[in-house]
């Protein structure tokens, strides 16, 4: 399984074709396929090709959303990355 | 627009555009529920089917009263909506809620129900966090449609066995708290 960094994650930010992939707790889901990521964006606040460890605790759902899609990697950095700061 | 009602949003320190955005996803979101649900509700015969038409109708309606009373706020906000219908169904904030491939399977078509009313209580507690102390005219309406949305969620979740909420059907008129801003 693919190991991203925090660089190589930004680039798969759901934009111009790419797929929309986000980190969280140190595994990397393929969110492309999702209705509620479409263009990388989520709710008009998150982007995709982010860590979302932290930010997800904020929001009005749980991991479990996000465990219906496939992990296409881990996140090098483990657990504890960093949080969505910064736009790609 | 309400030019002071909107700089005092922004005083508050909410990202006024940022929220023009939800909302207006979110009364996309109301409007195509309400079309899907059409669809839906046509389909939902027979003995199983019958038993759940008329809650679905009442979410159907109250759904387009959501859509109904989004509107003015968005206007008041400095936003608008899509001259383009298309657009407007594309920017939902929730995926379609479309018939399953299988019309006659009224589980599926509940299952359809409930993940439309999830999407939507997820998306009125979002703007309930944002608005909160800060944007209190869109907060009291966000809470009003939250609060209808969550009983939608407790009918059709009751039929699918997932546990008692404590819920009776409407009984009387539709939006019991959203219909102070329909008037």
């Amino acid at each position: 399984m693919r190991e991203f960094t925090l660089r190589e994650l930004v680039r798969f930010n759901g934009q111009d074709g790419r797929p929309a992939y986000v980190a969280y707790q140190g595994k990397v889901y393929d969110l492309t396929g999702s209705f509620l990521w479409r263009g990388g964006r989520h709710q008009v606040l998150h982007r995709a090709g982010q860590d979302l460890t932290r930010t997800l605790g904020q929001a009005p759902h749980g991991p479990e959303l996000l465990e219906k899609f496939p992990v296409v990697g881990t996140l090098k950095g483990g657990e504890d990355a960093e949080d969505d700061r910064g736009e790609p | 627009m309400a030019k002071v009602a909107r700089e005092m949003v922004e005083r508050a320190g909410v990202d006024v555009d940022t929220l023009v955005e939800l909302l207006i996803k979110n009364a996309a979101a109301e409007l195509t529920t309400y079309y899907y649900y059409t669809i839906l509700r046509v389909n939902l015969i027979g003995l199983q089917g019958e038993s759940l038409k008329e809650i679905a109708e009442v979410a159907r309606i109250e759904d387009r009263n959501h859509f109904e009373a989004l509107v003015p706020r968005i206007y008041e906000l400095g936003g608008k909506l899509p001259q383009d219908m298309v657009e407007f169904h594309n920017l939902s904030a929730c995926p379609p809620a479309r018939l399953p491939e299988d019309p006659s399977d009224v589980m599926a078509i509940l299952r359809v129900l409930v993940e439309a009313e999830r999407c939507a209580v997820r998306g009125y507690t979002h703007i309930c966090n944002l608005t909160a102390g800060k944007d209190h005219r869109t907060y009291d309406l966000a809470l009003a449609i939250l609060n209808e949305e969550i009983e939608h969620e407790s009918w059709f979740s009751e039929f699918l066995g997932e546990g008692p909420s404590g819920h009776f059907m409407r009984r009387g008129e539709t939006s019991p708290f959203v219909s102070k801003f329909l008037r």
